[in-house]
């Protein structure tokens, strides 16, 4: 029973992380559309800065991720002004091969300024464990899980609650109508691209204190965040969460007690599963599509 | 990749053209041509070449210079570069300039196949040196045996490239993956009964290198009453560890043993650190002699790990020490173990030429079944496989540097530090 119980928190609090890296790309992928090959190059862009911000300042990485947040929701919105709103235009198709050359371009500069060895940091906390009786909770993946709670718990508000967010529920769902009451799609784009880049911050922060990384990290990310993205349904930010949790429990359980060689299989069995019964994602509700829209 | 039939710098399309010329030759050149080819295509079947100062000795290898084991390659290419030169200093092999013809196979095995094909069939090369990992040797190995070629690898422990019945292959490291467990082994059971470890923890990345040592770990510590709590087989993709570490955690292990080839080694103890679990006993087989390893896990948190290794640039060894000084000079950065292994299959390679005083590729592996050789690895000699007679070192980590703790006769520390301290913050 212990086992059980260990297996499911450790399940949790991995797969808490796993939401965290894909709160982004739900966002870009689920709302506007665009299927963004660049957002594991963001992810690991924020993780150097994080990195390069506790090596020099030796700043404790979340907190360096409110920091590192402002300058990547900048280039967010830069990449969305430069690079996707033109390309949106021609051909929104286009929108993955650009953003597969950025991630290439991002990956080149890293390897530039850091080298391709190795990087992690570790705080205080790195390697500090809650023991409650029999159980562990290592502290790394619990501030890693709670960061995931918080980042979710913030969109999430700001999605329903303010105008920003229902200015982008509109134009997602239906960008003639938005036009109507006066919600320009593209201004709304800017604003989702330039969130989702800079949500990134919080993913390279727990990304840099729990795993090692290299420039190249950015492809295993990139692959884990469009697992969770399908599994929880496009554009739902719960849904990324529970799909992360999910995922992770998945991977907890079959190392545990099917096998070790399984666990890098179970994202890939997770998506076929979930889109044989359930092709929308578990987490999202099929909505009437506008012809031509 | 580096061809020393021309000088420094001659464009590529200036050797093109002087290949197209050489192709408008009379009919008479054409014969001359074809029928000093069939002379030559004779001497290598019947395994002979040319004698002293008749040009340079071309030595064949293909390396993984680009694709994933690129690291490992470029400091083993270092270490034939470094012997060469020191070879052609010193008035080259049988009087000839050594020349190494190089081919990039990708790190893969397919092309390593075609490459040294190509080294023996159409560029005539007088000797062949092997290539890194198993993977990659097993078809180089495979295709100087069937072309009666020696074939001397610096890398390719796995025991299986040893059951094939080849005469011809030769290990150049001082143990295969087999005897990597003997002399941890030999310490553990020189322990009192009463400060063992009771129970162990195995993990495994599948890989030929990796599982069979092992397993053989598994056997004998079991039979020094060591009870198995955890035992897995991971795939070589696996980069999160947690999972696993939470596995070996729950269990508790008095020690954990992890086949760890590479860069898998780190994020294993990175998840245990993460746990706050960590044993008495921590043995990774590759993982901990790389130059990585300290920044990786902290360098306080290497102490006490084991590990096995192939050469160590402390052993006292004749012509290591020269050896590390040599190389730092040449490339301004002191060797690693892939270096030193490609720099003792080429010593090798040169102790049996000279000794045997032709190209006779039959003659020279029979020298070397018959005669221990003197490298920067210690003595080296073969059975009748190819398999060294001999183990690697155990080594272990010990106030931020690797020492070697065993062999005697390598020993760089006298001391072995047990229990393993805890985790340290760092």
């Amino acid at each position: 029973m212990t086992e059980l119980v260990q297996t499911l928190i450790f399940g949790i609090l991995i797969g808490g992380v796993y939401a965290l890296m894909a709160t982004g790309l739900t966002l870009t992928f689920g709302v506007m559309k665009i299927v963004n090959m660049a957002q594991g190059a963001f992810l690991i862009v924020s993780t150097y800065l994080c990195y390069a911000l506790w090596q020099h300042f030796g700043l404790d990485p979340i907190l360096a991720a409110f920091l590192v947040m402002v300058p990547m929701a900048a280039l967010g919105l830069v990449v969305y002004k430069l690079v996707i709103e033109r390309l949106e235009r021609i051909d929104p198709g286009l929108t993955i091969v650009a953003t597969f050359a950025l991630a290439l371009i991002a990956e080149a500069f890293l390897a530039l300024i850091w080298g391709p060895d190795q990087k992690t940091t570790t705080p205080a906390y790195f390697n500090q464990a809650i023991h409650l009786g029999p159980l562990v909770i290592p502290r790394a993946q619990f501030y890693g899980c709670l960061l995931a709670i918080v980042i979710t718990v913030v969109l999430q508000v700001a999605i329903k609650r303010t105008w920003l967010g229902r200015a982008i529920t509109a134009a997602s769902e239906n960008p003639e109508g938005a036009r109507l009451i006066g919600v320009e799609p593209a201004r709304v784009g800017a604003w989702i691209f330039a969130i989702a880049t800079g949500s990134t911050a919080f993913g390279g922060a727990a990304l840099s204190f729990l795993y090692q990384f290299t420039p190249d990290t950015q492809d295993f990310w990139l692959g884990l965040a469009l697992s969770v993205v399908i599994v929880g349904g496009l554009g739902s930010v719960p849904g990324a969460f529970a799909a992360g949790l999910l995922l992770g429990l998945a991977e907890a359980l079959t190392t545990t007690y099917v096998s070790v060689r399984w666990a890098t299989a179970v994202p890939t069995l997770l998506i076929l599963v979930v889109l044989t019964i359930r092709p929308q994602g578990l987490f999202t509700r099929t909505t009437r599509q506008d012809a031509g829209s | 990749m580096s061809d020393d039939r021309y000088p420094p710098g001659t464009p590529l399309r200036t050797r093109s053209v002087a290949h197209r010329r050489r192709g408008r030759g009379s009919s008479r050149a054409i014969a001359i041509a074809a029928t000093t080819a069939i002379a030559l295509a004779g001497c290598a079947a019947t395994g002979t070449s040319g004698g002293p100062g008749s040009g340079p000795l071309n030595i064949g290898m293909s390396l993984p210079l680009t694709g994933s084991a690129a690291d490992v390659a470029k400091s083993g290419y270092q270490g034939y570069k470094l012997w060469a030169a020191q070879v052609n200093a010193a008035g080259g092999l049988l009087g000839r300039n050594v020349h190494l013809d190089v081919l990039d196979n990708g790190f893969d095995p397919n092309q390593t196949g075609t490459d040294y094909t190509r080294l023996i069939s159409q560029n005539k090369d007088d000797l062949l040196l092997g290539t890194f990992s198993s993977l990659l040797n097993a078809p180089a190995s495979a295709i100087a045996a069937r072309q009666q070629m020696l074939y001397i690898e610096p890398s390719g422990g796995a025991a299986s490239l040893f059951t094939r019945g080849f005469t011809n292959l030769f290990f150049a490291q001082p143990g295969t993956t087999e005897s990597l467990p003997d002399l941890f082994l030999e310490w553990f059971g020189s322990l009192p009964a009463d400060q063992r470890p009771k129970t162990a923890a195995y993990l495994t990345q599948d890989d030929p290198s990796a599982s069979p040592a092992i397993a053989i770990f598994k056997t004998r510590l079991q039979a020094l009453g060591v009870t198995l709590v955890y035992d897995q087989t991971y795939d070589p993709s696996t980069s999160n560890f947690d999972s696993i570490a939470a596995g070996v955690a729950h269990a508790r292990p008095d020690m954990v043993i992890q086949g760890a080839v590479s860069n898998d080694g780190a994020p294993f103890v990175r998840s245990l650190e993460k746990l706050d679990f960590s044993p008495k006993i921590l043995f990774q087989t590759r993982a901990p002699a790389d130059d990585t390893y300290p920044g990786a896990i902290g360098a306080k948190n290497t102490e006490g790990v084991f590990t096995a290794e192939a050469w160590s640039p402390k052993a006292a060894y004749p012509g290591n020490a020269a050896f590390v000084s040599a190389y730092t000079k040449m490339f301004g950065s002191p060797p690693d173990e892939d270096a030193a292994n490609s720099y003792t299959a080429a010593q090798v390679l040169e102790t049996a030429v000279k000794a045997v005083g032709r190209i006779d590729q039959k003659a020279l592996a029979d020298w070397l079944h018959s005669h221990s050789v003197g490298t920067i690895v210690g003595p080296l000699k073969w059975d009748a496989t190819g398999v060294p007679v001999g183990t690697a070192m155990l080594a272990q980590w010990q106030q931020g540097t690797l020492q070697v703790v065993a062999p005697k006769s390598a020993a760089t520390s006298s001391t072995v530090v047990y229990p393993k301290p805890g985790w340290s913050t760092r």
